[in-house]
């Protein structure tokens, strides 16, 4: 154990004091009497092999990859010498068509890399919620990164300017002397409790609606899509709440990544949850089938919307502040038992 | 009695309702009691206006309405002098607030809105929270409970290390005159019992905390009563029971033992029947830099006495029964005060070191499967924290006044996280320096973490 540091005394005005002369940069000589542990070296943990076999297998297509990229590459180049020719030589036609050829290959171009930067927003958003979670467990030894250094990475991943209202009652209420647990349950509650509570509320909304709509819709095919395309816009809005915008690929890796989770989902959960939503589902079933439907239908919306908040919230939940779908479940019941109501009269 | 009666009712209500708590602040003399209940009431009353208390869960989500000093159960004991206390702290230059020299009272009652509309009842509640103010030597006294003079002597003469003894030459000097079975007159005994009582205060003077009987420093209204005149008796034993019993009634033993057992009847057994069974919740104050600064035989002393304070207090489970006719304390806070005197770096060592401190009884908490938290505290902030360059890093600072009135700017050093060996007193030592309060002016007082203990103490009666 080193010996704790001496205090030390500051003239007033802030001046540097005098250091020590050091004698010799990084060199370190210590005592032989000094107190020493056996080296110890951290175990190599094992858990990325786990991972590799775990993650869905990797392959990359570079025969594909080198064939398209050569031929857009070529197609190019053509189209780029076609015009410089067709200037010359008055040929119009060819040059328009190459001009729209280029303008194409811009488009798309701007397209890919507005995905790749998406993607890699995406990814360095997983980054930083690993970190917060790694760090900002309980109270961390002091090793650990700043927590305010931490909050403020976690502001811009989340495009809050500087002088936004939130984030300036985070730092009103901040003091140097909190810890990272106590940091995290500020930026929960300044940062992070709003949009909790507009994704509740969006979340109840959507699946309200999906339930009303299969219920009412003559079609299975319809349903479907109906589903589909409801589910992918509230994943989009999920994300926005939460400062991310997603590209085509980024929303696709998320949809998996939601989904996956809702897969592996524990099974006790699972268990809870299934066996509610199926006694819903048949009590709703004796009132009518399209209900019955209908209600499954604003279920799977429902748990969806909560799983992926919790996917993407940068903080996970902490004990009782995780949205349960026994809440919202009576939500979306009672927006069908409206309809049923209103449909009765006649 | 009609009222005592209605009063009693309301209580036992209460207590059923589990609207009541009553908080135990437990530490020894110079822990910063005082200071911690008048910040507590100050930050209650203050909330919702100017508090900064956002890690207290209600008020951080704005239902704490706020608090009010109501007129406390028992009217035969001193209110808690909290205007005094807020008036030596507002004063220029500002003061500290003066030590406890007796008992006093306080109850507050706080209204919060609760977090589901309940009906009927509407959406406020209130929430009755009894303290207690007292001077920490006194406390040392419910250890003495489970003693009869005999094991008392021994235990008392068994602990004293090189340095504790030499404080108390003179009493043993004065002593080694006498021997048990010998008749002494009632003027020498209390000179004898003098010259203990002088060893007790200038052991206090040198840092020493465990320091029995507490009367002995603080006497309160028993001044000069020959109830306060005995002292352990040294060189004898457990084995020696048999022939000590046997002695006369006015045997120099035979006095002392009726007396400690007075002492123990009818001075410590009310204090603690009457302020310190009832608890639900506590938080035990301890002033980690001051053991420090006094040295490794100080902070051992320190620890000890805090091992042995600890038993005196009943730990458990709180279920409705023993709610309304036996409380338990169910949850525990320790805390190093004055965390305001080191840099905001050093608190993570500070709390490892409270934490040694009191290994022992965590450990029996532990086992009666109490939760307990460690944090650093400072009731009433003093400095403030700075960064400084020097040698070309930036580091740490604290900003205040000294005791003097003097602006300091100062690193304090660094607080270890578990006891050094004696050799590193020996080269280096610590000093901490102490500070007086920053001036303040009517508005809530600046602490540093007052809102994470009161969310950890009552966090869970404020839903």
């Amino acid at each position: 154990m080193s010996d704790p540091r001496p205090g030390q005394r500051f003239s007033l005005d802030d001046a540097p004091a005098p250091g020590e002369p050091t004698t010799l940069q990084g060199a370190r000589h210590y005592l032989p009497t000094q107190a020493s542990d056996p080296y110890h070296q951290d175990e190599i943990p094992d858990s990325p092999a786990i991972d590799a076999a775990i993650a869905p297998p990797r392959k990359r297509r570079w025969g594909l990859m080198i064939v398209l990229g050569g031929a857009l590459g070529l197609g190019t180049l053509e189209a780029a010498q076609t015009l410089y020719l067709s200037t010359l030589g008055g040929d119009w036609l060819a040059g328009a068509w190459s001009l729209i050829g280029l303008t194409a290959v811009g488009l798309g171009a701007r397209a890919l890399f507005g995905e790749l930067w998406r993607l890699r927003k995406l990814r360095r958003h997983a980054r930083l919620r690993r970190q917060l979670d790694e760090e900002w467990v309980d109270d961390a030894p002091a090793t650990h990164t700043d927590p305010l250094t931490l909050a403020g990475e976690l502001r811009e991943q989340m495009g809050l300017p500087r002088d936004h209202p939130q984030w300036q009652s985070f730092l009103d209420a901040h003091q140097s002397h909190h810890t990272a647990q106590e940091t995290r349950q500020l930026i929960a509650h300044y940062l992070l409790h709003p949009r909790d509570r507009a994704a509740r509320r969006l979340v109840t909304r959507m699946s309200g609606e999906t339930a009303v709509m299969v219920a009412v819709s003559p079609l299975t095919l319809v349903d479907m899509s109906l589903m589909a395309w409801r589910n992918i816009a509230m994943l989009d809005r999920i994300a926005a709440l939460y400062g991310l915008q997603l590209g085509y690929a980024s929303r696709l890796r998320l949809f998996r990544e939601v989904l996956r989770n809702m897969a592996f989902a524990g099974a006790s959960e699972m268990v809870s949850d299934a066996g509610m939503d199926l006694l819903s589902m048949n009590l709703a079933a004796k009132l009518s089938t399209r209900a019955g439907q209908g209600l499954g239908a604003g279920l799977l919306t429902a748990r969806l919307g909560l799983r992926a908040m919790r996917t993407i919230r940068p903080i996970a939940f902490e004990g009782d502040e995780q949205p349960r779908l026994a809440d919202l479940r009576r939500e979306v019941w009672q927006q069908l038992r409206r309809l049923d109501d209103r449909a009765e009269p006649r | 009695m009609a009222r005592h009666l209605t009063h009693e009712l309301r209580n036992l209500l209460d207590r059923g309702r589990d609207r009541q708590l009553r908080l135990a602040v437990t530490g020894l003399s110079r822990a910063g009691k005082t200071a911690f209940l008048t910040s507590l009431v100050n930050q209650l009353r203050h909330a919702g206006i100017d508090a900064r208390l956002d890690l207290l869960k209600s008020a951080r989500e704005e239902r704490l309405l706020g608090a009010q000093r109501i007129s406390q159960p028992d009217l035969g004991i001193p209110r808690f002098p909290y205007d005094e206390a807020i008036a030596a702290l507002e004063s220029t230059p500002p003061r500290w607030p003066e030590p406890t020299r007796g008992i006093s009272e306080l109850r507050l009652q706080l209204r919060y809105k609760t977090r589901r509309a309940r009906g009927l009842l509407g959406d406020t509640a209130t929430l009755t929270l009894d303290l207690i103010d007292y001077p920490g030597e006194w406390l040392l006294d419910l250890p003495l409970l489970e003693h009869d003079f005999l094991s008392w002597s021994e235990s008392q003469l068994r602990r004293t290390g090189p340095e504790r003894r030499q404080h108390a030459e003179a009493w043993r000097a004065a002593l080694d005159r006498h021997r048990p079975d010998e008749e002494v007159d009632e003027s020498r005994l209390a000179e004898l019992a003098e010259h203990y009582a002088a060893s007790l205060r200038s052991a206090r003077e040198a840092g020493f905390s465990h320091l029995q009987p507490g009367r002995f420093l603080l006497p309160g209204d028993l001044q000069g009563a020959p109830v306060l005149q005995f002292f352990p008796l040294p060189g004898v034993g457990e084995s020696d029971r048999q022939t000590l019993e046997t002695l006369p009634a006015d045997s120099l033993y035979q006095t002392l033992k009726k007396r400690f057992r007075f002492y123990q009847q009818h001075v410590v057994k009310p204090f603690y029947r009457e302020h310190f069974r009832r608890f639900d919740r506590q938080i035990v104050l301890v002033d980690v830099l001051g053991a420090l600064n006094a040295g490794p035989e100080r902070f051992e002393d320190l620890s000890d006495a805090l091992a042995t304070l600890m038993r005196s207090f009943d730990y458990g489970k709180r279920s409705l029964m023993n709610r309304l006719f036996s409380p338990r304390i169910d949850r525990l806070a320790i805390a190093a005060t004055k965390a305001d005197h080191v840099t905001p770096d050093q608190h993570a060592n500070l709390v490892a070191l409270l934490e040694s401190l009191l290994a022992e009884p965590i450990k029996d908490l532990r086992y009666a499967d109490v939760p307990v938290r460690a944090f650093s505290l400072a009731s009433i902030r003093a400095t403030e924290t700075r960064e400084i360059e020097s040698d070309g890093k930036r580091q740490p600072a604290l900003r205040g006044h000294g005791l003097d009135g003097e602006p300091v700017l100062i690193y304090p050093g660094d607080v270890p996280d578990r006891l050094p060996e004696n050799a590193f007193w020996q080269r280096q030592g610590f000093d901490f320096t102490a500070f007086r309060p920053a001036p303040c002016r009517s508005q809530a007082l600046p602490h540093i973490r007052m809102d994470a203990a009161l969310e950890w103490l009552m966090g869970d009666k404020l839903r």
